[in-house]
């Protein structure tokens, strides 16, 4: 009898799982934003739906192809999306989204200059510039002694066997051409097959080309050079004293994420409202400091923690931030990078 | 002669294969470094975060939910289609077995992609409803294919038996045929429990705002959030919570009697 009543009280619970699955329409209008995880901070968040009187939901995705995929099959229902600045090119290019509207968004006038002239969109017609960050090297002070900050770490031969590149083609060839003095984007077939040329001289020098681990490998010692995310390496950084993270000399990837509103957005009163909030001074600067990325918006700067601010890896040099790419859309000259890739993982 | 030492080895090898990772976990969840794999010391910092995050707790009551309604769905139709399988020869139902066994080895970004073309097409939007209809279609053919093979071994002469001893068909179902399936039918459901409740693919497809389930959520937060061990945490309390469950079924179920 036991078993039985067991059974009744387990299926009374799951009987009442199913109600509250059904939600009710709020009156409060809704902003929907699909975006990374993590990526909004929660004072940011509440300050937004407290001077709007309206509810912030967020999606979220982990890959802006997967994001793309999405949008691109008409999944509707985002008024904002926040994907990397090529992947806002990819959705702009397929007319999926709608053009800005500048007599909405006052605080664009923050935007930092220096940034938006190498930004994939420079005029904000289509997107506004949200977080960014380079991707660099980073490696062991006491393993690694008199290291330039250059490119040319990955092929000394005492981090033979301890050091590892990304798992990710843009990064690793980029990184091959910005050494070889190329633009990061290049489509140039002679300058691409360089920089694979290069990048299979370091695949036999590293231990292996990796998206995850490289973080615990340099935190326990076990990797003396990585490259990966500034957001990462810096966090890491905070546990491991003899971690020195760089930004090479020759330049390096500094990807951002933009916020843009796709055409099938509902509210894009809102929409453009969200994107103001979040290019304001004060707001950008808590929300920076939050995520632990750099807004490129020059009036949230002085606001910024002495300690956030003197970064040397978010706010590098004028010279070497001149130096440094977002990562572009190669449209159909993708095949052109995917063989030269291919070359490296098969060398 | 001495017994065996094999299987007590054999036993302390699975289980260390078994519980060395949770056991890892578990442990990290308490270390207050969020990277080094060495010891840094005890924390409650990830769980005090944990019960502070609201997207997370949202986005494990969705899955539960999804989960609970997926698994019990399947568990009714899946039953439905092994009788009509097992009753019924003919080229309909060979037609019908095939479809069944298809989406098994179905591609799971197929299955995502074709079910949110699906739901663009019929002007369906996507919220936790359409999560959940994905997740009854992939768990369903797992649950007909348990219960058939229950099923099989099913001895037709017992619910005859009934029906001689006076039984009215549904009293026969009900206390006959029922009661021994019953076995597969659970072992279906939670099968379909488990694979819903950690299927990210087809998820991610058929997600509207606002429905994140915690596989979505966390492969995103593996990108740019600074709060992993979060995820620690939360999967330790759900570890715990698993053991009393199967530990609290286990005495339900202990013959009263020996």
């Amino acid at each position: 009898m036991k078993r039985r009543h067991f059974i009744a009280t387990s299926s009374a619970a799951l009987a009442a799982g199913f109600l509250p699955s059904c939600s009710g329409k709020s009156a409060k209008p809704t902003l929907t934003v699909f975006t990374w995880a993590d990526y909004l901070s929660e004072k940011a968040a509440a300050a937004f739906e407290e001077a709007h009187g309206c509810k912030l939901v967020i999606d979220t995705f982990d890959s802006n192809e997967a994001m793309i995929s999405k949008i691109e099959s008409g999944a509707t229902g985002y008024d904002i999306l926040a994907p990397s600045s090529y992947a806002v090119k990819q959705l702009d290019t397929k007319g999926l989204l709608q053009p800005l509207d500048h007599s909405k968004l006052p605080n664009l006038a923050n935007i930092d200059k220096a940034y938006l002239s190498h930004a994939l969109d420079p005029e904000m017609k289509i997107s506004a510039p949200y977080m960014m960050a380079p991707t660099c090297a980073a490696y062991l002070k006491s393993k690694v002694p008199d290291a330039e900050p250059s490119w040319g770490l990955f092929s000394r031969a005492d981090v033979k066997g301890r050091a590892t590149l990304l798992d990710d083609m843009r990064e690793v060839l980029g990184a091959a051409l910005k050494s070889l003095g190329h633009s990061l984007n290049s489509t140039d077939p002679a300058q691409l097959e360089a920089a694979a040329a290069l990048a299979i001289q370091w695949k036999a020098n590293i231990a292996k080309f990796e998206n995850e681990q490289f973080k615990s490998g340099i935190a326990s010692g076990e990797f003396h050079l990585v490259h990966g995310y500034a957001g990462d390496l810096i966090a890491v950084q905070q546990e491991n004293g003899d971690i020195e993270i760089v930004i090479p000399r020759e330049g390096a990837s500094f990807p951002c994420d933009d916020l843009c509103i796709p055409k099938s957005a509902k509210n894009v009163d809102l929409a453009h409202a969200f994107i103001n909030h979040l290019c304001d001074a004060e707001i950008a600067a808590e929300n920076m400091e939050w995520i632990g990325y750099r807004a490129p918006n020059s009036a949230a700067y002085k606001s910024l923690s002495e300690d956030f601010r003197g970064s040397a890896i978010l706010f590098p040099p004028d010279e070497l931030f001149a130096k440094c790419e977002p990562i572009g859309y190669l449209g159909d000259k993708l095949p052109l990078w995917t063989a030269a890739w291919e070359k490296v993982k098969n060398a | 002669m001495k017994p065996s030492r094999i299987p007590l080895v054999t036993t302390g090898i699975v289980l260390a294969f078994f519980y060395l990772p949770i056991a890892a976990l578990v442990a990290k969840s308490f270390n207050s470094s969020r990277f080094s794999p060495e010891w840094k010391g005890f924390t409650l910092k990830w769980y005090e975060r944990l019960f502070e995050r609201d997207d997370i707790l949202a986005a494990l009551v969705n899955s539960l939910k999804v989960a609970l309604i997926a698994a019990s769905a399947s568990m009714l139709l899946g039953t439905c289609a092994a009788f009509a399988l097992h009753r019924y020869k003919s080229r309909l139902q060979d037609a019908h077995r095939m479809m069944v066994n298809v989406p098994l080895v179905l591609p799971d970004i197929l299955m995502g992609m074709s079910l949110l073309l699906l739901f663009i097409a019929a002007g369906v939007s996507l919220s936790l409803a359409t999560v959940t209809i994905a997740h009854i279609t992939f768990c369903l053919s797992y649950v007909t294919l348990v219960v058939l093979a229950r099923l099989q071994d099913f001895d037709p002469n017992i619910v005859e038996a009934a029906r001689d001893l006076g039984a009215t068909r549904l009293q026969a179902f009900v206390k006959i045929t029922l009661p021994i399936l019953f076995p597969g039918i659970l072992a279906g459901g939670l099968l379909a429990f488990t694979l819903s409740i950690d299927d990210y693919v087809v998820t991610f497809f058929v997600k509207g705002p606002g429905s994140d389930t915690l596989p979505t959520l966390v492969y995103s937060m593996i990108k740019k959030s600074k709060e992993l061990p979060v995820i620690n945490a939360l999967s330790t309390l759900m570890l715990l919570f698993t053991f009393l469950l199967v530990f609290a079924s286990q005495r339900l179920t202990r013959p009263v009697n020996r």
